[in-house]
Order: C-alpha cells, then sequence, then structure tokens
C-alpha cells in the first residue's frame, strides 16, 4: 500500500479503499501537514538545551510560537498556555495547508467543507471547555443569560452562527481561490494563475490568522467578563 | 459542497492529535526554553548587577583604602620629614658642639703649647742668663757664683740675727740646700758664718737639682732663702711682658686683615 498510486481527492472522494477502512483526500493531505509539522517541530527540538545557543531553525520555531503566543495574549488579555496552544495549532494547521497550495497536486485540507467544520466544531467544544475550566459551569451559563433571560436564544444561536461563520468563511475562500485558479488556468494558462497562486499564499496566512485569532476571541471572551469580552470582540471584527 | 461526517470526525481527532503533537514537540519545548533562557539571562543580570554592586563596593573600598594608603604615607613621610629634620638639627647641634669643644681643644692646646714654650723659653733664658752670669763672675772674679753667693750671704743674714735666733730655739740642726754640691772649703766657711749669728747650731748640707742657684737656709720655721729665683721672675716676667707684646701685635693685624676682610664678605653675600 503506498499513497503515491492513489488519486487523491476531496472528501467526497474515495481514493482508497481497503476493507473497511476507507480514506480520503483530505484526511492524507491532512496526514502529511500534520507530519511536516509535528517532523519539523522533532528535528527542531530534539536537542534543546538552555545552554546550547539556538540555531537558525530554533530561531525561526522561537520568533513563530512567540508570535503566536503575543497574538494571542494581545488579543485574549489572558496568559493562558492552552489556549496558545489550541489557537496556535488552528493556525499553523491551516497556514500550512494553504500554503501547501502552490505545491503541484497538493489539496489544501482547509478546502474540504468536513475539515472546517471539524475545526469550527473544535472552537465551539474548546470554548465552553475553557470557560467552565477557567470560571466554572455556572459561569458560562450565566453568559447565555446576560445582560438579560430573554436574550437566551439570541444568545444560543449567536454560537451556532459563530460556527457557521467560521466554518464557511475558512471554506469559502479556500475553495473559492482554488475555484478562480482553475478558472483562469482555462482562460489565461501561464500568467495569471502565478498572480492567483501569490494572492492565494496571502490569503491563506491571512485566513488561518483570521480563524485562529477569532477563535482566541471566542475562547477568551468565554473567560473573561462578558461586558469585556463585547468590547474585544468588537475591537477585533 | 457536501459534509461528510466520518471525515469530520476523523478531522476532529486528527485536530486534537495535532494539538497534543505540537504542544509535546513544539509549544512546551519552544517556550520552556525561551522561559529558561529568560530566567537564565535574568539570572546573569542578576548575578552582573550584583557583582557590579561588589566591584563597587570594592572599588570604592579599594579608594578608601588607597586614599588612607596616601594619608598614612604623607603621614610617615611629614613624620620621617620632622625626624630627619630633628636629627639634622641635632647633627648640627652636636656638630657644632663638637666643633666648638675641638677649637676649644685646639685653643687650649695652643695655649699650653705657647705656655709651655714660654715656659721652655724661660727656662733656656734663665739657664742662659745664669751660665753668663757664672762665666763672667769666673772670667772677672776668679771663683764660682756660688762662693760669690755664700761668701756674700753672711752680710746679708746680719740684720735677721734675731729672727734666725728665735727660730732656732733649742734646735741643735739647720739644713742648707744648693743646687749644685758645695766644696768643703765653702761649706766650713758657710759654717763658720752662720754659727757667729746662731751658735751651737749643726748645719747640713743637700742637694737639689731642681731648686735655682743659690742656698735656701732652713732654720726651725724659718726658711731663708738667697737664690737667683728673684731675678729669674724677674727676667720672666719681662719676657711675659715682651711675648705678650708680640702676641697682641699679631692679634692685631690678623684683627685688621679680619676686619678688612668683613666688607667683601658682606659684599659677596
Amino acid at each position: 500500500m503506498t499513497i503515491v498510486h492513489l488519486s487523491l481527492s476531496n472528501s467526497s472522494d474515495l481514493p482508497f479503499e481497503w476493507g473497511w477502512l476507507k480514506l480520503n483526500a483530505t484526511i492524507v493531505y491532512t496526514w502529511v501537514v500534520m507530519a511536516l509539522l509535528v517532523g519539523v517541530s522533532m528535528l527542531v527540538t530534539r536537542n534543546l538545551r538552555p545552554d546550547v545557543p539556538p540555531n537558525r531553525w530554533r530561531s525561526t520555531l522561537e520568533i513563530i510560537v512567540k508570535l503566536i503566543e503575543d497574538q494571542v495574549t494581545e488579543v485574549s488579555h489572558l496568559a493562558v498556555r492552552p489556549v496558545t496552544y489550541f489557537a496556535g495549532t488552528l493556525f499553523l494547521f491551516i497556514a500550512v495547508s494553504n500554503v501547501l497550495l502552490i505545491v503541484p497536486g497538493f489539496r489544501p485540507p482547509t478546502g474540504s467543507l468536513s475539515t472546517t467544520v471539524a475545526l469550527t466544531l473544535s472552537v465551539l467544544v474548546a470554548v465552553p471547555l475553557f470557560s467552565i475550566s477557567h470560571g466554572g459551569v455556572r459561569h458560562y451559563l450565566r453568559q447565555f443569560i446576560e445582560p438579560t433571560a430573554w436574550l437566551l436564544p439570541f444568545n444560543i444561536l449567536s454560537e451556532f452562527s459563530k460556527a457557521i461563520s467560521l466554518s464557511i468563511r475558512l471554506y469559502g475562500n479556500v475553495m473559492s481561490g482554488a475555484v478562480i485558479v482553475a478558472i483562469l488556468l482555462s482562460v489565461a494558462p501561464f500568467f495569471f494563475p502565478v498572480v492567483m497562486e501569490m494572492l492565494g499564499l496571502i490569503t491563506g496566512m491571512i485566513q488561518a490568522y483570521i480563524f485562529a485569532v477569532l477563535a482566541a476571541v471566542y475562547i477568551s471572551s468565554a473567560m473573561s467578563d462578558k461586558q469585556k469580552a463585547i468590547k474585544t470582540r468588537k475591537r477585533h471584527e | 459542497m457536501s459534509i461528510d461526517w466520518i471525515t469530520v470526525a476523523a478531522q476532529l481527532v486528527n485536530f486534537l492529535l495535532l494539538i497534543y503533537l505540537l504542544k509535546r514537540f513544539l509549544y512546551r519545548p519552544i517556550l520552556d526554553g525561551i522561559d529558561a533562557r529568560e530566567a537564565e539571562i535574568a539570572k546573569r543580570m542578576a548575578d552582573a548587577t550584583q557583582a557590579r554592586i561588589i566591584a563597587e563596593a570594592a572599588e570604592n573600598n579599594y579608594k578608601k583604602l588607597q586614599a588612607k594608603h596616601l594619608a598614612e604615607q604623607d603621614t610617615l613621610l611629614e613624620q620621617a620629614l620632622e625626624k630627619t629634620e630633628a636629627q639634622r638639627a641635632q647633627l648640627l647641634a652636636e656638630t657644632r658642639a663638637q666643633l666648638v669643644q675641638e677649637q676649644k681643644d685646639w685653643q687650649t692646646y695652643l695655649e699650653q703649647e705657647r705656655l709651655d714654650f714660654i715656659k721652655r723659653l724661660q727656662n733656656a733664658g734663665a739657664a742662659t742668663l745664669f751660665a753668663l752670669t757664672r762665666k763672667a763672675v769666673h772670667d772677672l772674679a776668679d771663683e764660682p757664683l756660688e762662693h760669690t753667693i755664700i761668701r756674700h750671704v753672711g752680710k746679708k743674714l746680719a740684720p735677721l740675727e734675731h729672727t734666725l735666733v728665735a727660730a732656732a730655739g733649742e734646735h741643735t740642726s739647720a739644713t742648707v740646700s744648693t743646687h749644685h754640691a758645695l766644696p768643703e772649703s765653702v761649706q766650713a766657711q758657710l759654717t763658720q758664718e752662720l754659727n757667729t749669728l746662731i751658735p751651737n747650731v749643726a748645719l747640713s748640707f743637700t742637694v737639689h737639682a731642681e731648686q735655682a742657684p743659690g742656698l735656701v737656709v732652713q732654720v726651725g720655721g724659718v726658711r731663708v732663702e738667697w737664690t737667683i729665683d728673684s731675678y729669674m721672675e724677674e727676667f720672666e716676667a719681662l719676657l711675659a711682658e715682651n711675648t705678650s707684646a708680640v702676641q697682641l701685635g699679631h692679634q692685631g693685624v690678623s684683627g685688621q686683615s679680619h676686619a678688612r676682610k668683613q666688607p667683601g664678605s658682606e659684599h659677596e653675600h
């Protein structure tokens, strides 16, 4: 069994089927991104010691991780490392997936609605978990009846709208880029696809940043005071 | 655009697994490394600050010690200078005193030499005078000077007869001492002349080389001298007067020359 002979496609495709095991292109490319991230991290941090001066790879990773931590701390006003792990993983996964769009034959898993829904569901689960772990169940449930109990349905609807907007935004941007590239390839196969690929890189990085920052905002707003969270959300949206 | 919920579940698991793996291999090593490095840097800065404080304290202490040592050095130098100055003054005083003493000794020595020279000169002069007198008497009168003196002493002792008799009292002997031994004829003549004045007194003759020429008669508690000492004393007085005049003349010349030198020495200053 080698992946090389597979015809990869999105989750709607069934490129590989071995008995009960069915793998689609989204999962395989997700594993590729995961292997790339974890492999690079393991290679760089395998001989990490405080008394050894950092090399350029370690310095690069330190810059990235510190940038993520600073951004999360700046957005959430909370120096909670689990939030950094969560939002940072979202950013790195989405960013690497989108950057690998330039690799011929690679289909970013973020272009699959199943992936964006999964990421959105993880955010929706993470928000109450972080809120409950930080302030307790009552603190989390109280947020749905603030500022008044009459807003309970709207608050619940707001939570679901968050999930829908997150997932559709990411999926739409990535898929739209791919669709535009495909259309331009048929119209002008030499020049415009290159420009669109470059724009796609920028858009992919921006989408990764937006998704991670919004996740951090949602989590931090659920962990902090409601009024303060509203102000923070307005400022970032 | 469709949602495969199995894929969604698989992606959820993949994402949670990715979170764990990145936390395990990326975030914690990197952030812990950064924290450890920050702590190490903070520790080194604190150590450096502490070391700087210690160094500044040591520098201040060193400066204080240096200032103290300089002050002590100045004090010791001043004390040494004062001690040296005192020793110098003492040595100068001792040297001056020694010079004064040596000058005094030298002057004493010179005075003694002068006196000795005068004494020798007097003795030589007296001896020469006595020899000349003896020679003149011998040449002119053909007899020794002592005989002439003794022959003449009888006339000189006659006015002293009562004094000599009273002095002889119960004594039965008298002593005659001379510079040279007297011939027996002269002794007999002198015995005869004295017995006419103080009878029953036996004379004994003795010789004293240090005695002046002439004779000395000792009768009881009376001593009669008939020598050339008075002439010699007069000669010595005259000689001393003449030598003093010569010495004063020399001193006057040297004092004038010294007085003439004074203005020149003042101009030299």
